[in-house]
């Protein structure tokens, strides 16, 4: 296998994994979505280190990102235990939740008007009666659960 | 199914690259003239640059704006991105391999796409998932087997099924606002891609493809040993004891700062409960001592409690 491509094809995807990842955190404002981001950003760093590691054949680009592991595994305890918290207090995930603790000579966000979701109505297929017509089930036709 | 995408776009992005490689060759017969002269140079741009622009766009436009405008024309920009940067990639010597790593890159960078713009926070987790497994088959084919193991182990198993069980506490029912709007969208996706830029010229200027790389003999010896996890686990606990030390006392440290946070904010709870009912007590007695109604009363207390 040619090494020096192997290392510059993972070192671009690793760059493209932290771009996307740094995009990620920027622009969304669900706390869940910007950790996941943000783990993400470790997965480019992660891909980029074990290429290193092969090129200069040693272990230490490996072991690194054993240790990059285990400190996510703690960042995420802890984390997910902050937003759970954070959730408690305001109800809901949004990080503008959160504005008051901007600087003190900075506006406040102010959130535009959001278009209305329009209602989703399920879509059935119809099939060709079979057999002996079972008893509706109302509640089960009317709601669905939403993911 | 992604799969065979890939399969399409291989032979498409070589096109591409034939294409510009072509359009370098090329020295112009006539200076443009009129309308050439300004697109020219543009249909001459770099593939690179061409596919991190269509890349930057394609965010822009599948980033949760408020409506879903614009988004089918997002994915079908991104998938001509990730064939036009996919193109910048170097043959690794064998059909195969290259077809391998090919799949495997798109398959992590489209998931990692989708992660960051899917509304639905569970979509998200979801197709991090998907990331994680490509990262793991990258991993694989650089040689390195238990990384690749524990990234599915831990990260797929552990810290997402984490991040999925918050989800279920804290998820608001439906799209919740927050989930259908960015930050900046345009300004984020800006960013990403100048970094991005930054990051592929700065790898190409390595100039990795005039270099010969370690010897397979050599990889043979060392990272590429047949007892690959006995090797890796002997570099652990060998060079790095005392990191590993840490690590396990900054996962206990961890361990006990999640549980302490949580179990101050039940302590908050519970005290914030017990004043309000103080205060209902103290209402009480204002009531009782200017109304003399026994079963308001009752209810009052009962209330309270």
């Amino acid at each position: 296998m040619n090494e020096a491509a192997l290392l510059q094809n993972s070192l671009l995807v690793g760059a493209a994994l932290f771009c996307i990842g740094l995009v990620g955190f920027l622009s969304r404002r669900n706390m869940i979505v910007m950790f996941l981001c943000a783990e993400m950003m470790l997965q480019g760093v992660s891909v980029s280190l074990v290429a290193w590691g092969r090129w200069h054949n040693n272990w230490d680009g490996q072991v690194f990102v054993i240790f990059i592991l285990t400190v996510a595994a703690c960042e995420a305890a802890l984390a997910l235990a902050l937003v759970l918290m954070l959730f408690q207090r305001r109800d809901n995930l949004d990080i503008a939740a959160w504005d008051e603790l901007r600087e003190s000579n900075l506006p406040a966000y102010v959130d535009h008007e959001l278009p209305a979701v329009a209602e989703i109505t399920p879509h059935w297929p119809h099939l060709t009666p079979a057999g002996l017509e079972p008893k509706a089930d109302v509640e089960e036709e009317t709601h669905r659960s939403h993911v | 199914m992604t799969g065979a995408t890939s399969a399409i776009f291989e032979p498409l992005c070589r096109c591409f690259l034939l294409a510009a490689d072509a359009a370098e060759a090329a020295t112009p017969a006539a200076p443009p003239t009129g309308w050439n002269r300004v697109i020219a140079p543009i249909v001459q741009l770099h593939p690179l640059a061409w596919g991190l622009i269509l890349a930057g766009l394609a965010l822009w436009l599948m980033l949760p704006r408020g409506s879903a405008k614009g988004r089918a024309v997002g994915a079908v920009l991104g998938i001509v991105a990730l064939g036009l940067l996919g193109s910048r990639l170097l043959p690794l010597g064998l059909w195969s391999s290259n077809v391998v790593f090919w799949i495997l890159s798109a398959v992590t960078v489209a998931a990692a796409a989708c992660t960051v713009t899917f509304r639905s926070p569970v979509y998200c987790a979801v197709w991090f998932a998907m990331t994680l497994t490509g990262t793991a088959g990258i991993f694989m084919v650089q040689g390195a087997q238990f990384l690749a193991v524990a990234t599915i182990v831990v990260y797929a198993g552990a810290i997402l099924v984490t991040f999925l069980f918050v989800l279920m506490l804290a998820h608001p029912k439906g799209d919740a606002y927050y989930d259908r709007v960015s930050w900046e969208a345009l300004l984020g996706a800006a960013a990403g891609t100048v970094l991005l830029a930054i990051l592929s010229v700065t790898i190409g200027k390595l100039g990795l493809n005039q270099v010969q790389g370690p010897a397979e003999a050599t990889l043979q010896q060392d990272v590429l040993v047949p007892d690959h996890v006995a090797r890796l686990g002997a570099e652990l606990f060998g060079r790095h004891l005392i990191a590993v030390e840490v690590a396990g006392t900054l996962l206990l440290i961890a361990l006990v700062g999640a549980t302490a946070i949580v179990s101050a904010q039940r302590g908050q709870q519970a005290a914030e409960a017990k004043h309000q009912a103080e205060g209902a007590q103290t209402n009480l007695k204002k009531t009782r001592s200017s109304q003399a109604g026994g079963g308001e009363k009752t209810q009052l207390q009962e209330s309270a409690r």
